[in-house]
């Protein structure tokens, strides 16, 4: 009971603002564009793991591109209306950007445009200097992701404006896309994180520490500015189950390997791991978050987040990782038997025990330790980003 | 953050689940390496079932990286032609399904494609001919090294340092306006207050912006420099002479970088000899000797009898995993050592040596050496000149001292041996009719793929499975390509009533 109405009260201390001049359809337009993006990315990573050969042109690389545009153009096209022929209401909710001007959210989605447009000449020399890359986190891979991140910070800012500047259903709406919007946000880390995130690295400190230094501030940016209830665990929810989705509707599709060595039996497309038990750890920082709001300075909240976070995140990946490490994951379901073509049965073999070579064999305590200060320091940039956010009119 | 590493299998993308795990394993990997030197482009004339081909495969010089493969039906009635990589390890059962090779617009019988090489290391492009007279598969051994990195061009540097500015520049102008206009509401204008944190923001997210920027540049810094020391390096080798009962004894080693011995990985004999070495004098080009040392932690030979001076020395093996390599040495011969060797007995009944200049030759047109026994090498006109990167055709016929075209004895199973050096020594091949490949390479592919090998991996490959009695024809051709342009020297071997004979010829490419 006093759960929800700290909530509603948290809610209701998002002032209300007079003018509705951010576009709806931009807005679901940017949300779209996220979407897009966030799935091609899965199939595109899906398609290396199963296909290997690429070029442009394949759906997955098609997908990221179009949500690329259809957040930079949109934006693009906003910007240049409300400087040109806009109204005095449009005006007024933009900012000014080099002489033109749109609302935060779309200047955002036209610089996360611009990254991505700008990483791809620069991926692409990248891949004939040294050779077609093997990694997620490389240079222009890391340009490439601040561009996405982009785009979704730019959903969250477009549907958080309509969301503050409506009412009823119609806020109910943008709130919802807001939610979906930080789960793509919450999927975008969890691929960057994919490297440090393989099941048999999560009974090692580095895992957890890795997961508290970047999971707190997202789930509690997009938290702090959403009036729904229980939004992290909501986005959580939604992460997981679109990225369940697309594991299960994946795999049902036959594919082969088009480079080699192939060292692998390959007859379906493989895909990423298991999500993340995010609903748990989210659910606590909700509960603690609603319980404690405006009793508690962010300066003292922001550790008790934290160490909600790393037990709670520690309590569920830790038991769920010796099952994973099992045959038993090794399903359709669980797809714990996702290899790679290129793996080879000595590799495949070191799956079934947990890492216990460096950096995974650093003892536990002190990682832990650590994943607790890095969370806390994660958990009140979040706040404090999310507060930002609450404010943000234009 | 994270660099992680290939090797062993290709790759892709993600999924460093894998390559994480393969950090632990590259120490297992043989020294990679390079076959010929300077010389990469693969060529191979033979036969792929009934067909007569001509492979090339132009190798990329980063891995993973894009193999082009062009394939010339020389005789036969294909209906289409298909090529695959094929990685040692994994065989042909762990090769990707074939590609089409696209005929090659306004070219007949000719055919190409691009063959992704993911790892280091053998590998062969197997190409099989479909037609009229069935269908045939020929394996062409290539070795995947990354040998270079690209640069970057100034026109794409200044473009993404122009593009990249621009981005920095929205970012901060993002600061700006997100801590400043975007927190006004709509219809009021922005006070003081709000300005002026709106300065303090991006005055303190510039440098914190430039400084992520720098950890970015530090990274790539930190890329590139792992990527070189992953690079193709040649081994480092030492070559002496010793005495054994007084007679010169020429010793080849591999040598760490302390230069102590190293030990090689398992080999296997090309032509029956673990080693195929060669002398040249640097600085004439005159003395040439062809040896087959034995290899006993060290390669060792007799020294034959050459002309004092500084020669190189090119050493060509082939491990059992079927990759070449051409191990590269200095020696210095004294008069001493000279004369010394000249009462010495040959190492191995095929070696072979010669004291001799070269026979100049001008282009299109016929160039005749005269060679010990009496007997004559002419190196026949081709319809072209000899340009660098262009496929070219090395024609030659030897005749007896009477004229008539000579029969020929195999030498090492073959019936003409060429070497090519460029005069300053950055290239070197070692070629045969059937082209640049190493055929004992290509019957590790072909047993490999029976399942002939042990669980060590060693194959069983005779001393004399090359062997080959018949006389063979005194016209022949080497299939070549030219890497670059410069004066090259072609000695061309071959075995006429039990002697070697060696042609020397001079070209300008
Ligand atoms: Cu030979």
């Amino acid at each position: 009971m006093t759960i929800a109405l700290d909530s509603i009260r948290e809610a209701a201390s998002i002032r209300e603002s007079a003018i509705v001049a951010t576009d709806a359809w931009h807005a679901r337009a940017v949300v779209f564009a996220a979407a897009c993006v966030m799935i091609g990315v899965y199939w595109d990573i899906s398609w290396h793991m199963t296909i290997g050969r690429d070029t442009f042109w394949t759906p997955a690389h098609l997908l990221i591109q179009a949500g690329g545009l259809i957040a930079g153009l949109s934006s693009g096209y906003v910007a240049l209306r409300n400087t040109f022929v806009g109204t005095g209401a449009q005006r007024e909710a933009s900012v000014g950007f080099w002489g033109f001007r749109a609302p935060l959210g779309a200047w955002v989605c036209v610089w996360g445009c611009g990254a991505m447009v700008l990483s791809a000449p620069f991926d692409n020399w990248w891949h004939n200097a040294y050779g077609l890359d093997v990694q997620i986190i490389s240079p222009p891979h890391m340009i490439l992701a601040l561009g996405i991140v982009a785009i979704t910070v730019g959903a969250l800012l477009l549907t958080l404006a309509r969301q503050n500047q409506t009412t009823g259903t119609e806020q109910k709406q943008f709130a919802t896309l807001f939610t979906i919007a930080a789960a793509f946000w919450i999927m975008n880390v969890w691929v960057m994180l994919s490297e440090y995130s393989y099941k048999e690295f999560m009974h090692s400190g580095l895992f957890y520490r890795v997961a508290a230094t970047y999971y707190p501030l997202v789930l509690l940016t997009t938290a702090r500015a959403n009036t729904l209830r229980w939004p992290a665990t909501k986005a959580s929810a939604v992460y997981m189950g679109l990225t369940l989705a697309l594991m299960w509707t994946l795999q049902a599709f036959p594919a082969e390997p088009k480079l080699g060595p192939i060292y692998q039996r390959i007859t379906h497309m493989v895909t990423m791991d298991f999500p993340v038990l995010m609903v748990v750890p989210a659910f606590g920082l909700d509960v603690v978050r609603q319980r404690l709001h405006g009793r508690v300075r962010d300066l003292w909240l922001a550790p008790l987040l934290a160490l909600t976070f790393v037990a709670l995140f520690l309590a569920v990946e830790w038991p769920f990782a010796s099952f994973l490490i099992t045959t038993h994951s090794r399903n359709w379901f669980f797809n714990g038997a996702n290899y790679v073509y290129f793996m080879t049965n000595q590799f495949a073999a070191r799956t079934f025990s947990f890492a216990d070579w460096e950096p995974w064999s650093r003892p536990l305590a002190p990682q832990l330790a650590f994943a607790a200060l890095l969370a806390t320091i994660s958990s009140y940039v979040g706040l404090k980003w999310g507060s930002w956010m609450t404010k943000v009119r234009r | 953050m994270g660099k992680l590493d290939d090797e062993s299998a290709a790759m892709i993308a993600r999924v460093l689940r894998a390559l994480t795990l393969a950090l632990t394993f590259i120490a297992l990997v043989p020294s990679l390496s390079d076959a010929h030197v300077g010389s990469p482009d693969v060529v191979f004339d033979g036969k792929a079932g009934t067909y007569d081909v001509r492979v090339i495969v132009r190798v990329p010089s980063v891995v993973p990286g894009l193999a082009d493969v062009t394939v010339r039906v020389l005789r036969g009635d294909e209906r289409r032609v298909l090529i695959r990589p094929v990685f040692w390890r994994a065989g042909v059962a762990g090769a990707p399904s074939a590609d089409v090779a696209t005929p090659v617009h306004g070219a007949s019988k000719l055919y190409s494609g691009q063959l992704w090489l993911m790892a280091r290391g053998a590998y062969s492009v197997y190409v099989t001919v479909e037609g009229a007279e069935g269908s045939g598969t020929v394996a062409v051994p290539v070795v995947s090294v990354a040998t270079g990195r690209l640069g970057m061009s100034t026109g794409l540097g200044l473009l993404l340092a122009a593009l990249g500015g621009l981005l920095l520049a929205g970012l901060i102008t993002l600061v700006y306006a997100g801590a400043g206009e975007s927190v006004v509401e709509p219809g009021t204008t922005i006070d003081p207050p709000t300005r002026r944190r709106a300065r303090l923001m991006t005055i303190v997210a510039a440098p914190l912006l430039a400084m992520a920027l720098l950890g970015g540049a530090k990274w790539w810094q930190s890329v590139d420099a792992t990527y070189q020391t992953r690079m193709y390096h040649p081994l480092a080798t030492r070559a002496s002479i010793a005495r054994e009962a007084g007679r010169p004894v020429l010793r080849f080693a591999v040598v760490d970088r302390n230069g102590r011995d190293l030990q090689l990985d398992p080999l296997v004999p090309d032509h029956g000899k673990l080693m195929h070495l060669f002398l040249i004098d640097s600085a004439t080009l005159n003395g040439f000797a062809h040896l087959h040392p034995v290899y006993t932690g060290a390669f060792y030979s007799p020294l034959p009898p050459l002309a004092p001076g500084t020669y190189r020395l090119f050493g060509d093996i082939t491990f059992e995993t079927g990759l070449t390599n051409t191990l590269a040495g200095n020696l210095q011969l004294t008069r001493e050592d000279s004369l010394l060797a000249a009462s010495s007995t040959p190492g191995d009944p095929d070696d072979a040596w010669i004291n001799a200049s070269g026979a100049k030759r001008i282009d299109r047109i016929a160039t005749v050496d005269t060679l010990a026994d009496g007997s004559t090498m002419e190196w026949r006109s081709d319809s072209a000149k000899i340009r660098a990167g262009d496929e070219t055709t090395l024609r030659f016929r030897v005749r007896d001292p009477s004229g008539t075209v000579a029969r020929l004895e195999p030498y090492l199973g073959m019936n003409a041996h060429a070497v090519i050096v460029r005069d300053d020594g950055s290239v070197f091949v070692h070629l045969h009719p059937a082209g640049t490949v190493s055929l004992t390479a290509q019957r590790v592919f072909a047993l490999r793929d029976r399942g002939d090998t042990t669980t060590r991996g060693r194959l069983k490959l005779g001393a004399d499975t090359m062997q080959n009695a018949m006389p063979m024809a005194g016209e022949f051709s080497f299939p070549y390509i030219f890497p670059r342009s410069g004066s090259y020297r072609i000695w061309v071997q071959v075995r006429r009533d039990g002697r070697v004979v060696t042609g020397v010829f001079d070209v300008v490419v």
